[in-house]
């Protein structure tokens, strides 16, 4: 029995700013059953049972960055990895600096919708970034990454100032080796169409690593206003400049030379 | 050093050493950009290359997000794609080091000596502040350059090209709108005058002097045909982006502004409106008795106009102050105040800065709960900015013979 689902996405290429859109389709197969035409080539299960990722957030206010582990055995064979990390409204990338860390450390970030960098976070809709990973034949097993992200001015809280936790999800995690084009699902891990690499021109299969367990999103918190401040703060600015606007305009009125018009 | 400060002095030497140092700046960011992870160029500089690529791609700059600016300023960049990535750097210093002439001609105008017009200009030309941001590929100085031109046109009378520049300034940034009733009204006053009191109808008569009429028709019709031709070419995207984004502008996030802290809280309240009238009258009618009052010395006028209108504005942030400080020089020659004093309202100015800054960085950088602290700072700068004008008005020693020469 097969599960189809079909996705359409716009892909935003930050490296060339421009707009793609490409069509991923998703195509998602949920029990045993495998296609049986294309050459094959297995990721072995060992490989796939030693994918650990782990995802830490660095830094501390509004700035951060999300660093990604991804542990696995070694193996001689080109592994790609793919994260589709979905960013909670609170929360924003920005694709500009993403190109131009793309130039600098070669990281490789796509974003599904054009982001608004200076919206609030009541106002702001999440999108999903897609991250390439790459193995690197010197440290074979291991894979690192750090993508800065952002936090969004939040509603005020409805009492007093404090801090607002937003939740990170943990990412989708994809798998594939360079070379192999048909990939056999081996349960629980489904296969998945998207797109090969950061360039985003052509389709390929990975295998979506499916955990037996969820693992606890990444909180962090970003400070906040409180509406308990609203009396005095309106009341004071609004004292404050009319004090300033009465001594300027009382400078103003001895100094300047009024004539008739 | 008395030689060497005599020798920097001179007009040659002084322009050329400034024009140096920018190009080392210029070169120094090249270089820091390569080799380290911080980098010199500002984003803005990012944001006007991008803008020029889709303009060179026959698109609109509009579809680069965050581009805020006249469609002219990506034209103007095209060679940074064709050319070399660094061309709007230094068209930027070129016209930081423009506008270091325009007040040496101004400050002459106003009847200074080679040496000391020499001497105030100096305090723009070397001055670390627009030296570091034209370097670093803001665009303030192209500004500088059309509000300081249109300046020096009118006091030579030069009223079409005053008006030319300054439909063009209009343009660019929108502030500079709150100029014209200085200029309308020193336009006004340079009609001959028999000394009768005249009827309420000559009065609002002699308010539309022929050089008024001419003025605004020309300014009028470079804004107006300036925005057409883009409207046209861009549609809304370019009205949105260039005018009335910063119209009703209304970004929470934290800046220098006495009115930041409320306007976050109050943001989706109903009081919105009330709050955004409130706010505006104290800047409009503070503008409006500084026209009335200054506007026969307009370079007096321009510089408290401009740093009040950002003193009191709803955003504001560290580039602003260039605004009004590229008027500064023209406006200290007249300052009778001691040099303690003089320098005892810098340190203040700048320690206004500081203790806005410092609660800025622990809530950005350190998820500090400042938000009332960054308030306080707000307020505080506001109350600074505030004496340091009084102080300069009341220290100001306005002209005493006619100001404007007409040359011939």
């Amino acid at each position: 029995m097969y599960a189809l689902e079909f996705k359409f996405m716009r892909v935003y290429n930050s490296k060339n700013y421009t707009k793609r859109t490409v069509e991923l389709f998703r195509f998602t197969i949920q029990c045993n059953s495998s296609p049986s035409e294309g050459s094959s080539c297995d990721l072995s299960t060992s490989l796939l049972e030693s994918v650990v990722i782990s995802m830490n957030v660095s830094k501390k206010g509004f700035h951060r960055e999300l660093i990604y582990n991804i542990q696995y055995d070694p193996t001689p064979q080109d592994v790609r990895v793919l994260l589709i990390q979905r960013v909670p409204s609170g929360m924003y990338m920005d694709a500009y600096q993403l190109a131009s860390l793309r130039e600098d450390t070669g990281l490789q970030v796509l974003l599904d919708s054009k982001v608004d960098l200076e919206a609030p976070a009541y106002v702001s809709p999440g999108f999903s970034a897609f991250i390439y990973l790459t193995s690197d034949p010197v440290s074979s097993g291991h894979l690192q990454t750090r993508v800065p992200i952002h936090g969004r001015y939040h509603r005020p809280s409805s009492t007093i100032r404090g801090w607002e936790t937003v939740e990170i999800d943990y990412p989708r995690l994809m798998i594939r080796t360079e070379g192999c084009e048909t990939l056999l699902p081996s349960p629980p891990h489904t296969i998945v169409e998207a797109s090969c690499t950061f360039d985003n021109l052509n389709t390929c299969s990975w295998l979506e690593i499916r955990r037996s367990q969820a693992l606890d999103p990444v909180s962090l918190k970003l400070p906040v206003g409180g509406f308990s401040d609203v009396v005095p703060v309106c009341a004071g600015t609004l004292l404050v400049t009319l004090l300033c606007s009465c001594l300027l305009s009382g400078a103003i009125w001895k100094y300047g030379v009024f004539e008739p018009l | 050093m008395e030689y060497i400060l005599s020798k920097l002095m001179r007009f040659s030497v002084l322009f050329s050493v400034a024009f140096g140092i920018r190009l080392l700046f210029v070169g120094f960011g090249i270089y820091q950009d390569r080799t380290m992870v911080v980098k010199y160029t500002d984003i803005d500089y990012h944001v006007f290359t991008d803008a020029s690529r889709f303009v060179v791609q026959g698109s609109s700059p509009y579809n680069r997000s965050t581009y805020r600016y006249t469609p002219l300023l990506a034209w103007m960049l095209t060679p940074n794609i064709l050319l070399t990535p660094h061309f709007g750097k230094l068209l930027f210093v070129t016209c930081d080091v423009l506008s270091g002439f325009l007040m040496y001609r101004i400050l002459i105008l106003r009847g200074l000596t080679d040496v000391a017009a020499c001497r105030f200009c100096a305090l723009w030309l070397l001055n670390p502040l627009p030296i570091g941001v034209s370097s670093r590929g803001n665009a303030e100085s192209v500004l500088a350059v059309l509000v300081l031109g249109t300046l020096l046109c009118l006091e030579w009378k030069r009223l079409i090209i005053a008006a030319l520049l300054y439909g063009l300034a209009v343009h660019v940034k929108i502030y500079p709108v709150t100029c014209a009733l200085p200029i309308a009204l020193s336009l006004r006053r340079q009609r001959k005058r028999d000394g009768s009191n005249d009827g309420l109808l000559t009065m609002m008569l002699r308010l539309f002097s022929k050089d008024l009429i001419l003025f605004a028709a020309v300014a009028g019709a470079v804004l107006a045909g300036l925005t057409w031709t883009f409207y046209c070419m861009y549609g809304w995207d370019f009205l949105h982006e260039t005018y009335l984004y910063h119209l009703t502008r209304r970004d929470i996030r934290h800046n220098f502004s006495p009115y930041f802290y409320m306007l976050y809280l109050t943001a989706e309240s109903n009081w919105s409106p009330v709050l955004g009238l409130a706010v505006f009258l104290p800047q409009g009618l503070l503008l409006l008795l500084a026209s009335l009052a200054f506007h026969t010395d307009l370079a007096f006028c321009f510089f408290l106009h401009t740093a009040i209108f950002v003193s009191f504005n709803k955003v504001c942030t560290s580039q602003y102050f260039l605004w009004y400080l590229c008027f500064l020089p023209l406006v200290l020659p007249r300052l009778t105040l001691s040099v303690r004093r003089g320098l005892g309202l810098l340190v203040l100015w700048f320690t206004g800065q500081a203790l806005w800054l410092a609660p800025a960085y622990y809530l950005e950088f350190e998820e500090l709960n400042t938000f009332v602290l960054i308030w306080l700072a707000g307020l505080f700068f506001l109350l600074i900015n505030t004496v340091m004008l009084t102080q300069i008005m009341s220290h100001y020693q306005p002209t005493t013979t006619e100001p404007t020469k007409k040359i011939t």
